[in-house]
Parts: structure tokens; sequence; C-alpha cells
């Protein structure tokens, strides 16, 4: 009996081997042309346009996507561990600063794409390493069961403001993804030591510093904090879904520095093995249709070109912050080292 | 000794192996340092290229004293309160039928599956609806972070409390309670038998708590583990990250070397999990019956919790099929990994288990090395064998397919040649001398007596294998071919924009795949561990 029984275990396993080998050949590419894309886009925003994109050109889309909880240290460090033998054909970011580090790891290839040529040139690399289009912007969304229109914040110093109890307002960590972004352009703006006082100030009056922007909310959405900042597109998000919020863009006022406006960015990867499919992948992506397709899903709210805007917010005539992507960047770096002083304890 | 691999028939019982099992055995420790040497190497270039502050680094500032401090104290309060509960939960186990002993069994393990983010998530909502009821209920902090963090290792504490009460030999219990009653011998025998095996067990919840940022992170708690990635995200240097993380490895490194010997001294012949054939009710006080009780209740907690949260958040039966049917090329990639993740990491744990056996110097080195993957952040792990594999030219290929299940071998294989190391301790080596003395051939060894001593802890660990490689996010997402993710890695993807009912379902259904493997590897288990035992009486065999 025992005999049969390993028998029976031993054919078990080969049955297991033979599956494991059915399902390798499952995963083959079977020859087709091929293209692949790193992204840090959601997947449910950028799925649909690979699929598209699949289906206008017969070119396979193979993804790799980015998740908010590898405190952005996924995709671009494994591109700059891919450096010396590239994967990735094109790298689309749903940010500029990562995309910028890339280029200054020599990682990047210039491409001037002809779908851009009705893109601003300040969403443009001047050296063409990366283009950016339509982005989101750094919001702050207000529950509106907890807070009348009379008190809705307008200003991010409106966090520092006695009249808001510190735990009833939210950020995301500021070290991480678009809210590091935000802290950079902050102190590129305002410079280290006013900003430092600002951000030593939230995380003294205990303003909740949460773990992503989806976390912002999700708990604005159910009543947790009052307001919080966080990207237009979980804002929009949660208009969408019903929720009792609504959306206000911060410092618009006269004499009040703007809002942090991030651009979608995408570049090719240089030494790529797909170039060619690569390079036909960004203009397929650039092109207009695209970035309108992608204001109606709910991706973009902030459109580069002359385009309507997302329903759920007025985008047009936003006041931007006045720094550029590449002060931004060179903020970056010494932001994060700096908040995590003052955050991380 | 001993499979046919790693026994010569001449040797008694014994310490050598044959080419082919030195071999395995090489290779398993070559992998493991496989992220480590590529760590080196990138510590090299940045400390040439001068692009790492090394004392920065290293000086412990008051901050990252701290921090480190309350990474410890949190972990140990997890693991210690996870054992306790662990340890009265499965002491009460013998008022259990033996059918719902089972089903206790495989949802603990099944729920062993599912991210500890979706576990915190789930209870996020229970502290937001008691702080609605009761204001002074706190819904962040420590406190909340602590409590999570218990509830999501509960499953594995209750496993691992399981297997520690298993190593018991059950000969001296039923001794001792000719002459004592029930509690003391509780106390001063099953306690003190089966404390190396719950210290091995505080271990390795001590590690997976004090390596996670995730949960503690969700509510607020900062911990060491989250400057280590804070610091990786502002460099972009895995170098750096390594650097950062040296101190936290030193102290993960330093637990686990002490229950280390925890393991070694386990009981050499145990009863076996929930298959006594025996099973009599103990007589305890009240007041611990009441513990018993209070244990089993905050277990049935987590796990109504859990599956009502995913439940209602998953809405419908019809939501459930679409976000399942919208998965099903990471459901197949995801079984792909796993079952190659399982094949390979048995015979090299297998292999590594019998060197873990080995006394003096060896058997310690071997330790050592088992260790290191356990303690390396999963990104680090990624990052660390990326470069490896692109200079052996692998990834871009069809071989790319197999990273995950790679980086899955190199993180959890050491756990399963753990369980095969206790395994193996626990067979009689006379079984094996006899095996070589009066087998016709090899193969005949191989499926009528070793492949049954050894199926308890292959399959235990194929469990724990493919629990975890279903789960594992880290590394994966640094070597997933172009193409192809993981269930973990698309639940993640989902989590930030918010799709509560899709990552609900594909919880759910990650759930109940882990709940089907368990019952098809249990009765498995079950069914050749009777056989061999009633084989002899059969047959009338030599060889048991």
């Amino acid at each position: 009996m025992a005999g049969k029984n390993i028998t029976i275990l031993l054919a078990g396993i080969v049955l297991v081997g033979i599956i494991a080998i059915a399902l390798l050949a499952l995963q083959s590419d079977g020859g087709k042309r091929v293209v692949v894309v790193y992204t840090s886009v959601d997947q449910v925003y950028s799925e649909p346009i690979f699929l598209d994109f699949e289906n206008e050109t017969g070119i396979r889309v193979l993804a790799v996507y980015d998740v908010e909880a590898t405190k952005t240290t996924g995709l671009v460090n494994r591109l700059i561990a891919e450096k010396d033998r590239p994967q990735a054909d094109v790298f689309w970011s749903g940010e500029f600063s990562q995309t910028i580090v890339l280029k200054n790891e020599g990682i990047l290839s210039s491409y001037t794409s002809p779908s851009a040529t009705d893109i601003p040139s300040r969403y443009k690399d001047p050296e063409n390493f990366w283009t950016g289009f339509g982005g989101r912007a750094r919001v702050f969304l207000v529950n509106t069961d907890r807070l009348t229109p009379g008190q809705y914040p307008h200003s991010v110093y409106d966090m520092l403001d006695q009249k808001y109890p510190g735990p009833s307002v939210g950020i995301a960590y500021p070290m991480f993804g678009t809210s590091a972004t935000h802290a950079a352009a902050l102190y590129s703006y305002l410079g280290p030591e006013q900003t430092h006082a600002f951000f030593t100030s939230i995380n003294n009056r205990h303003v909740r510093v949460v773990d992503g922007n989806s976390v912002v909310r999700d708990m604005v959405a159910d009543g947790q904090l009052a307001f919080g900042l966080t990207d237009t597109d979980d804002a929009c998000g949660a208009v969408e879904r019903g929720s009792n919020v609504t959306i206000i863009i911060p410092d618009q006022g006269p004499g009040e520095m703007g809002a942090v406006v991030i651009p979608n960015t995408v570049a090719l990867i240089n030494r790529s093995q797909h170039a060619a499919e690569g390079t036909i992948f960004m203009d397929y992506l650039l092109d207009k249709k695209r970035e309108s397709a992608m204001v109606a899903s709910g991706w973009i709210q902030i459109p580069s070109r002359d385009l309507s805007g997302a329903a759920c917010i007025n985008s047009s005539g936003i006041k931007p912050i006045p720094v550029s992507y590449e002060e931004t960047y060179s903020a970056l770096q010494p932001a994060q080292k700096d908040l995590i002083e003052v955050f991380i304890r | 000794m001993t499979s046919p691999l790693f026994s010569r028939c001449n040797l008694p019982g014994s310490m050598r192996q044959n080419p082919g099992g030195r071999v395995l055995t090489m290779v398993f420790f070559l992998i493991l340092l496989l992220p480590l040497v590529g760590l080196g190497i990138d510590l090299a270039h940045a400390v040439l290229a001068g692009s790492v502050d090394i004392p920065a680094a290293l000086l412990l500032s008051p901050r990252r004293s701290g921090l480190l401090a309350a990474s410890i104290g949190l972990a140990a309060a997890v693991a210690g309160c996870g054992i306790l509960i662990g340890t009265v939960f499965v002491s009460g186990l013998s008022r259990i039928p033996q059918k719902t002993l089972f089903g206790i069994f495989i949802i603990m393990v099944s729920l062993a599956a599912v991210p500890p983010y979706i576990h915190a998530l789930t209870w996020s909502e229970v502290f937001v609806v008691l702080n609605g009821i009761i204001p002074w209920v706190p819904v962040s902090g420590w406190l909340v972070s602590f409590w999570v963090e218990l509830m999501a290792l509960v499953p594995i504490a209750v496993f691992l409390s399981w297997m520690a009460f298993a190593s018991v030999d059950s000969r001296l219990v039923d001794a001792a309670r000719l002459v004592c009653p029930d509690m003391t011998v509780f106390r001063r025998i099953i306690l003190p038998l089966a404390a190396p095996a719950l210290g091995a067990a505080f271990g390795f919840l001590f590690l997976i708590s004090c390596t996670d940022y995730s949960v503690p992170s969700l509510f607020s708690a900062d911990v060491y583990a989250l400057d280590i990635f804070a610091q990786f995200s502002a460099t972009n240097s895995a170098a750096t990250a390594f650097l950062f993380a040296l101190p936290l490895l030193l102290v993960t490194f330093g637990v686990m070397v002490t229950c280390r010997s925890g393991i070694r001294t386990l009981a050499q012949i145990p009863s076996r999990l929930f298959f006594e054939d025996h099973r009599e009710e103990k007589v305890y006080p009240e007041w611990f019956l009441a513990l018993q009780t209070g244990a089993a209740f905050i277990i049935l907690i987590q796990i109504l919790v859990l599956f009502s949260g995913l439940v209602l958040a998953t809405g419908s039966m019809a939501a459930f099929l679409s976000s399942v049917f919208m998965a099903r090329a990471e459901f197949s990639y995801t079984l792909l990994t796993v079952i190659l993740a399982i094949l390979i990491s048995l015979p090299l744990a297998l292999a590594g288990g019998h060197a873990l056996k080995k006394p003096g110097t060896r058997g310690a080195l071997a330790w050592v090395i088992v260790l290191i993957p356990l303690a390396i952040p999963a990104p680090l792990i990624g990052i660390g064998i990326l470069p490896l594999l692109n200079l052996a030219g692998l990834s871009g290929g069809p071989a790319a397919l197999v990273f995950p299940a790679a980086v899955a071998v190199i993180k959890f294989s050491p756990l399963a040649a753990i369980v095969l190391f206790v395994q193996i301790r626990m067979i009689d080596p006379l079984l094996f001398d006899a095996a070589s003395v009066f087998s016709k051939n090899p193969l005949s060894s191989l499926t009528r007596v070793y492949i049954p001593l050894y199926a308890p802890g292959l399959v235990v660990s194929a469990g724990i294998l493919g629990a975890l490689t279903m789960a594992e996010l880290g590394a994966t997402l640094i070597v997933a071919p172009p193409g192809h993710a993981t269930i973990t890695m698309r639940i993640y993807n989902y989590l930030h924009y918010g799709a509560s009912a899709d990552v609900a379902g594909l919880c759910l259904m990650v759930t109940l795949l882990t709940l089907a493997g368990s019952i098809v590897s249990l009765v498995v288990l079950r069914s050749v561990y009777r056989n061999f035992r009633e084989a002899p009486r059969q047959s009338g065999d030599t060889v048991p």
C-alpha cells in the first residue's frame, strides 16, 4: 500500500512538473514584435492605452508596473541596476523627478517625437531626453460633512492654522512619490530654512502623516480627516465615487505661490533592444488623442494642450508654482534627506 | 544522513554525502549568497566612486537609534504576544474534535498567504467604526500598529506554536500525566520541552515584524525599516540602503542565531500535529481554560474580521468573478512561480537541512549562510541579484520568466531548509541504516523509506514556500519579466487606485487558493503518513 501511495505521490510531482512546463510555454511571446514599457502610472489607467496600442499597431506591449507600496524604490532602481544591459525600451512616469534622475544617470536616449510638436516647450527636456504631457496637480481634498465652504482651506499654510486641529489634517509621507516632488518644489520656492520650518511645524502639530496619497483620499472620504493634501487623480476618484468631498486648488490667490503641477513624462531608454518599437510607442502615447483619452479616463486632470480638462475640477487658468522641473529635481534629494530627519523618528 | 543522495551505505548513520548531495548543498549556499555578492559589488563600486558616506550610514544617530529601539520593541512585543496566544490556543486543542482541528489548521495556513497590508486595511476599517462608537479608541499610533501587526501574524504564530508543541515527545507527557495534574505537566514538562521551538518561532515572528514597514507606516508608527526605504528612495543607491540596513540586519541576524540554538535542541521523537491516534482531553484549572477561550476568541475575531471584510468589500459574486477573470494572466503566472519555487527549493532545502545538521564549524557556517537572506530587506535581494543575472546574460530571454521564482528560492528556501532540518532530526537514523542494509535497490529505498520519512517536512515546506512566494512583492517587483506580473503585484497596484472591490476579490481568491492547496497537501500528507505506518504490518516488509 505504501508503495502504491508513493507511486501516486511521484506521479503527482511529475504532473506538477508538466503543468509548470505548460505554464512556461503559455508565457511565451511567440516571436511577435514587442516593446517593453516600464511605467509608474497606475495599471488601471495605463493598461487600456497599451491594449489600444497593441490593437492599432500589432506590437505587443510588455509592461512592468510600479506600486506605491515600494516607496519609489521599485522601477527607477531597477532601471539603474539594468543600466549596462537595459531590458526596458520606454519609461513612462506619472511625474518628472525620477525621469530626470534617469537622465542624469545616463539611462535615457534623446528622441524628438513628431507627435509632441503641439506640446508647449516648458513640458520638454531642453535636450529632448524626455517629453512631458498633461498630468496632475497637488490639491486639497476636503470632507464637506466636516467643513463648511467658509472653512475650506485655500493655502498649504492653512495646514498650520490653529483652527484646524493637527490630527484632522493629512498628508502623505513627503519623502516619497509626488509628495516628495511637492516638498522639493517648496524647498526650491521658499528656500531650505523656511520649508524645513514649515514641515517641522506640520510634524509638531501632529498633522496625520500617512502611508500614501490614496490613504489621504480614503481618510478624507470616510471622514477621518477634515482635509488632506493629495493628487488630483486620487481626489477626482473620490468625487466620482460619490463621497462627500470637494477639491480645492491651493494658493491660487494674488501673491500666493500657486499649485504644484506634475506632468507625465515619457522617455526612450538608451541602447534599448526594441528602439524602433519604442519610438512608435512614444509617438502613439504623445499624440493629442491619447492625452484626451487619459483626461476622459481620469488619469490626467491638467492637460498640456488645448483640451477640456477633467470634469471634477476647474483646471483652466490654474496658477502653477513658479519653479522649473530642473529646479524641483535639484532640490529633491536634499529635501528628502532633510525630511527623513523631520518625519521618521 | 540521508537519502540515497546524501548517504553511503557503508557509513552508519552519518554525515557523509555522495557527490550529488555535495553539489546540491554547494548550489544551495551559492544561491543564498548571491544577493550579498551583488550588494558587495555595488558597495565596492560606490566606495571606489566615493558616492557613499560610510560613517553617516553606519554610525547610528540618536534619531536612528530611537527608531531601531522602537522597531525592536514593536517586533518583540508582536512576536512575544503572538507566541503567547499561539501557545495558549494550541494547549487547548486536545479539547477540539480532530476534523475541526484540521479545519482550523488549513485556515491558519491559508490566512498566512494574505499580504499583511491587507490585514491592516481590513483592521483599519474596524478601528474607524469602533472610534465612531467609542471615541477614545485610537485609529493610529503604536498601539494600533502593534495590534494589527499581531493580528496579521497570528495565523503564522499559531502554525509555528503548533509545530513547537508537535515536537514534544508524547511518551514523556503521558508518563508525567500518570503522576501529576495536567497543569503541572503543561508547566513543567510540555512548556520546557517546547521552549526551544517556541523560541525559534519567536525569532521568525520577530524577523517578519522587524523588517516590515508597511503596517506600521499605515498607522503612522515610524520604524527603522521605513528609514532604510527612505534612504534608498532619496539616494537611489542600493549600497547606501544596504549600509543603512546593516544595524537592523545585525539585530535580526543575532536573534536568528540565538534561535538557531533553540532549533538545534528540538526534541528527538515528536508526536505528529493532529495525526495522533489517542487524544485525551486534559484537565486544566478554570483560569487557564479562560485563557484558552480568550486566545481562541482572538483568533476567531481575526478570521472573522478578515473574511467578512474581504467578502463585504468584494460586494457580489459577479464582482468577485469579474476581478478574478481580469487577473487570470497574473494568476497563471503566480501559479507558475509558486510551482517553480517549490520544485527548485525542496531538493536544495533538503540538502541544506542536512548541512545544518553537521557539527562544528561547518554546521555553524551553514547556519550563518542560511540566516543571511532572512535578514536582508526584500528589494535589496532583488537589486542584489539583478546585476548578476544581467552579467550572466539571463535577463531578457525566456530564463527571465524564472526570476521571481529564483528570488523566492533565495528568500524562502532557508525557511524550508530549517523545517527540513527539524524533520531530519526527528527521524530515527536507524531507519536509514536499515534501509541501506536491507532494501533491494536505491529507488526502492527512496520511494519506500526516505520520501515517506521526509514527507511531513516536505509538505510543510512546500506549504510555507507556496504561501510566502504568493505574497512576495518587494523582490519580485525588481525582477519580474516585462509583461508578466504576480497576483500580489496586481493587488498592490490596484490598492493605490482604490479599487477596493477588486483588491478584496483578488485577496479572497488568494485565500481560497491557499485553502485548497493546504487541504490537498494535508490530505496527501495524512495518506502518506498513515499508509507508511501501516505498511510493515500489512506487507511484512523488513524495511518500514
